[in-house]
């Protein structure tokens, strides 16, 4: 009987000191979650990272944006200067496709046959 | 010891345990956000929507292929105008071939000769998705069966395991066969399966799918099956519906109103 007292006198106010934490803690949590869901603008007039690293990494970008817009339907790039971008080629290609060439003089230059025009537009095919 | 107080205890201790968990961010708070169509700003949260569809047959005229041909237009699925090459999305067929393992019996003549659409059923325990070797075919967090072109390999598993006969399988450059590009929506390629996916591409600009928009009968309705004051719930709940070959246990997200 008393190691039953004794738990209870030791759960009732641990249970009661996160009760405390969880609700000072809620405000915070609750002004993220419920913000109303702003749609997705598609900023433009900027690119999502400085050309130098896109110009090495664009492949790694393409590949996760790829992975986790299909898959996980987590559609919304957010960079590192705070704005947002869809996950989609056509954030790229809207702007760099006035260049018909964007993606192909490099590729031509370095010979490098990558698969995406086999299904989506290239510059080349965009009107 | 008394039954009750120790299960009291032992609760007590699991609340401590899971106060603990919640304080030090364990316990996520995403499975108490809500998913707002239109705007996907997070990542979803899986099993809350169960996107489905409900095909009034009755309303369903003979000589109407609105959905059909504003579907594939959309989706750029070639036509070859070949049944061994045909890639189809959603297609018109016959009572028998749509529901060949009903057992009712004496239906009416008009029944029998209506025209039934067929699409990918978008079932809730898929086979397609546990024949994929690569994941290529998936079951998304909303109920779609989804297709990742990037990953297919062309073994046609998929269309083995299907029993409704829902996947295509490019045998040609689909280019060849496109007579209207439409520019939404990429085109396939050869050697990939290919099929319905519910209009996941229209569903995250807020539109309803193809078929459902451009059906002159408003025939088709589609909604969140795990929405209880749904449009489609409601009328699931007013009608007698019917589900192709609901035997397999597939458990389609395609429901029939004969």
């Amino acid at each position: 009987m008393r190691i039953k007292k004794m738990l209870l006198l030791i759960a009732v106010p641990v249970l009661m000191l996160f009760a405390v934490v969880a609700f000072f803690r809620q405000p915070g949590h609750a002004e993220t979650a419920k913000a109303p869901p702003a749609p997705v603008a598609v900023d433009s007039t900027k690119c999502i990272a400085p050309a130098e690293y896109m110009r090495a990494n664009h492949m790694q970008v393409l590949y996760a944006w790829r992975n986790s817009s299909v898959r996980e339907g987590n559609r919304v790039y957010i960079a590192k200067n705070g704005s947002r971008f869809q996950k989609s080629l056509n954030t790229c290609l809207g702007c760099h496709s006035t260049n018909r060439l964007f993606c192909f003089n490099c590729h031509m230059y370095a010979n490098v046959k990558p698969k995406c025009w086999n299904c989506h537009l290239s510059p080349m095919e965009t009107p | 010891m008394n039954k009750e107080r120790r299960d009291f205890i032992r609760k007590t201790g699991l609340g401590v345990l899971a106060g603990i968990c919640a304080s030090s961010g364990l316990i996520q708070a995403f499975a108490l956000e809500e998913t707002v169509l239109p705007a996907w700003d997070e990542k979803p949260v899986p099993g809350k929507i169960r996107w489905g569809m409900l095909i009034d047959t009755r309303k369903c005229r003979q000589d109407c292929k609105e959905c059909v041909a504003m579907c594939h237009h959309v989706h750029n699925v070639p036509d070859f105008g070949n049944r061994k090459d045909e890639v189809k999305w959603i297609w018109k067929s016959s009572y028998e071939h749509v529901f060949p393992t009903s057992t009712q019996q004496f239906r009416t003549k008009e029944v029998l000769e209506r025209p039934y659409l067929a699409l990918c059923n978008h079932c809730a325990e898929s086979p397609c998705t546990r024949a994929c070797p690569t994941e290529a075919t998936f079951k998304r967090w909303d109920g779609i069966v989804s297709m990742d072109y990037h990953r297919c390999i062309g073994c046609r598993f998929c269309m083995a395991a299907c029993p409704y006969g829902s996947r295509s399988f490019n045998w040609r450059d689909p280019r060849e066969g496109i007579k209207e590009a439409s520019v939404d929506y990429p085109t396939r390629m050869t050697g990939v399966v290919e099929k319905c996916n519910f209009c996941s591409d229209r569903l995250v600009k807020g539109l309803m799918p193809a078929c459902v928009e451009s059906c002159p009968e408003k025939a088709l309705t589609f909604g969140d099956l795990n929405d209880p004051r749904s449009d489609i719930r409601a009328l699931l709940e007013s009608n007698n519906t019917m589900q192709r070959k609901p035997e397999l246990g597939t458990k389609p997200s395609v429901f029939y109103i004969i």
